[in-house]
């Protein structure tokens, strides 16, 4: 097998003496779909902090081909690892081009100019996410799925090799849900992707990283992670695990009359 | 219209309103006594000697101090990514104003120290507006603009009591700081804020990509490698130094630095070369012609000129205040 791509060794978070990450481990290989699942405040948008650095680590490590993140400076880590987050529309009026030209950022010095190949580019991350028509739009007018779409062609335009996507399916209807994950999917990226909804994550992630109250309960493929035993005890609801009918699947079904308020 | 468009028309229309406010003044010159007296002819010498020695210098200086305030002005609201962020309603100017009027009392007149004692307030009082707003309030735009007019009008009284009691003859020290004006203004001005305007727009220029990405969200800016702290640290430093120099010189000059952002963005967007560039330019050519105003609307009399951008700018900036509130 070859290298892990992204290794995290005992990597922790504490803040004000509190723990959100305990010390976990887990390897991610190039090409990988990875799905951070838990249930609110298990860490899951924290471990991301931590991968891509607006984070510092508390203890442990993480090697991104088998280098340590803490030893690459800011610029070279955004070269290397892209973030897909929850973020509201701009202030002030940006275009859809001009958000994903952003992503050129990490490779360019203080002189650089953008060249004719940086603007094919963009127009090609745009094209790849269905954005090509919107190019110049104001990014206030885009619909929720397309904003998420812009911030993912504005990853493309990044050229890393990690993309990590926190919450990508959020506000997003059904429709859009399965579109995003299509899009990350079809990307030929190694992708970490919190999400709430354990069906999706289920139908589209490689493996699964089960995390409650900081600690990593489980990793593995989602045969081995999401287990009715697991998932109740985590989400402290009764639930059964079958096979979809049509995608073959698994599919989590909870039981919201067991929840006690 | 496309941007370069835009503003090679911007620069032909202040190379010709140059041209044109040399001629505006007491004593009456035509267009070609200011031509021939910028080409060095010797012609009418009464003409270069007002040109080169009272109307250029104040004109450079009017080119620059607008320039460099809505310069300031467009860094301080991309950068906060508060649209209402200027040097004037962020305290910069009052305290500015604050270190220059301790300093024309204390030490004895002399333009660096003047400049660096306003440097010194203008960085106190960003200091402050930042002591209001640490932490999560620093994010919400009207908590940093009211704790910035709190310091403002904190320091601004401050440098009037003081000028008040040491002077016996403080009226006209009072109105020049706080309404400003270019009638000090000579080469020793162009001298002083020429090089922090510079510094300012070349600094911006060459970080222009870090400031495009302050405008989505600080995280987001994180994630393709920028530090946000440092990069506001520096731009605030600077913006504080080109304020130190104007106000200095030319005392406080207020919503320049809110207005023509706002109107360069309507034409040439909102990401940073195109809105520095025509920030510079209309920056400039605002405020000569405001100067030109200040200097022929009364006979034999000057008005302030921090009177004509304060009545525009207040009127302006309750025009943007009502849109924002339909907007929400």
């Amino acid at each position: 097998m070859p290298p892990a791509l992204l290794r995290l060794n005992q990597a922790a978070l504490m803040i004000d003496g509190q723990s959100i990450v305990a010390p976990l481990s887990f390897s991610v290989h190039k090409g990988d779909f990875i799905g951070i699942i838990g249930p609110n405040g298990a860490g899951k948008s924290s471990l991301l902090k931590l991968i891509n650095g607006t984070q510092p680590l508390s203890s442990g490590d993480i090697l991104l081909q088998q280098r340590s993140l803490c030893k690459l400076s800011s610029r070279q880590r955004a070269c290397k690892i892209a973030s897909v987050s929850q973020v509201s529309p701009p202030v002030f009026a940006l275009t859809v081009y001009q958000v994903a030209a952003m992503g050129l950022l990490p490779h360019k010095g203080w002189f650089d100019g953008n060249t004719s190949e940086d603007e094919q580019q963009i127009k090609l991350a745009l094209r790849q996410l269905g954005l090509q028509h919107k190019a110049r739009a104001l990014v206030e007018t885009l619909s929720g799925g397309e904003l998420q779409r812009l911030y993912l062609a504005r990853a493309l335009v990044q050229q890393a090799e990690l993309l990590l996507l926190d919450e990508p399916t959020n506000h997003l209807d059904v429709l859009y849900q399965h579109q995003i994950l299509q899009l990350s999917r079809g990307l030929g990226k190694t992708v970490l992707a919190c999400l709430h909804d354990l069906n999706l994550a289920a139908r589209y992630c490689d493996k699964i990283a089960l995390l409650h109250q900081g600690q990593l309960l489980a990793f593995g493929s989602p045969e081995q992670v999401l287990t009715a035993e697991q998932l109740s005890r985590v989400f402290q609801l009764p639930c059964e695990v079958s096979l979809h009918p049509g995608h073959g699947k698994l599919q989590i079904t909870f039981f919201a009359s067991g929840a006690s308020l | 219209m496309k941007q370069p468009f835009i503003l090679a028309l911007l620069v032909l229309l202040l190379m010709l309103s140059g041209l044109l406010s040399l001629t505006i003044g007491s004593a009456s010159l035509t267009v070609t006594d200011v031509w021939q007296a910028l080409l060095g002819s010797q012609q009418n010498p009464l003409a270069s000697t007002i040109v080169w020695q009272v109307r250029l210098p104040r004109l450079l200086c009017a080119m620059l101090v607008g320039a460099g305030l809505a310069i300031a002005g467009a860094v301080l609201q991309n950068a906060s990514r508060n649209p209402l962020a200027d040097p004037y309603l962020f305290g910069l100017m009052a305290g500015a104003g604050l270190g220059a009027s301790i300093a024309s009392i204390l030490l004895p007149p002399h333009m660096l120290s003047l400049a660096l004692a306003a440097f010194l307030g203008a960085l106190f009082a960003v200091a402050l507006v930042f002591l209001v707003c640490m932490g999560r309030q620093w994010r919400k735009i009207e908590m940093t603009l009211l704790a910035g007019v709190a310091v403002s009008f904190m320091l601004s009284a401050i440098s009037s009591f003081i000028l008040y009691f040491a002077e016996p003859f403080a009226a006209n020290k009072v109105i020049f700081w706080l309404m400003g004006s270019l009638s000090r203004t000579d080469w020793g001005s162009v001298g002083l804020i020429a090089p922090a305007v510079s510094v300012l727009l070349l600094v911006a220029l060459m970080l222009r990509r870090q400031l495009d990405a302050l405008l989505l969200s600080d995280e987001s800016a994180q994630t393709l490698g920028v530090n946000p702290t440092r990069l506001r640290f520096i731009l605030l430093l600077l913006t504080a130094l080109v304020t130190a120099c104007i106000v200095a010189q030319c005392g406080g000059i207020a919503f320049v630095g809110l207005m023509i952002p706002h109107l360069v963005r309507y034409f040439v967007g909102v990401t940073a070369v195109p809105l520095l560039l025509g920030c510079t330019v209309f920056g400039a050519l605002f405020l000569v012609w405001i100067d030109n105003l200040a200097r022929s609307a009364l006979l034999n009399q000057e008005i302030p000129l921090g009177i004509i951008t304060s009545v525009l700018g207040s009127v302006f900036f309750l025009v943007i205040m009502r849109q924002r509130r339909s907007a929400a």
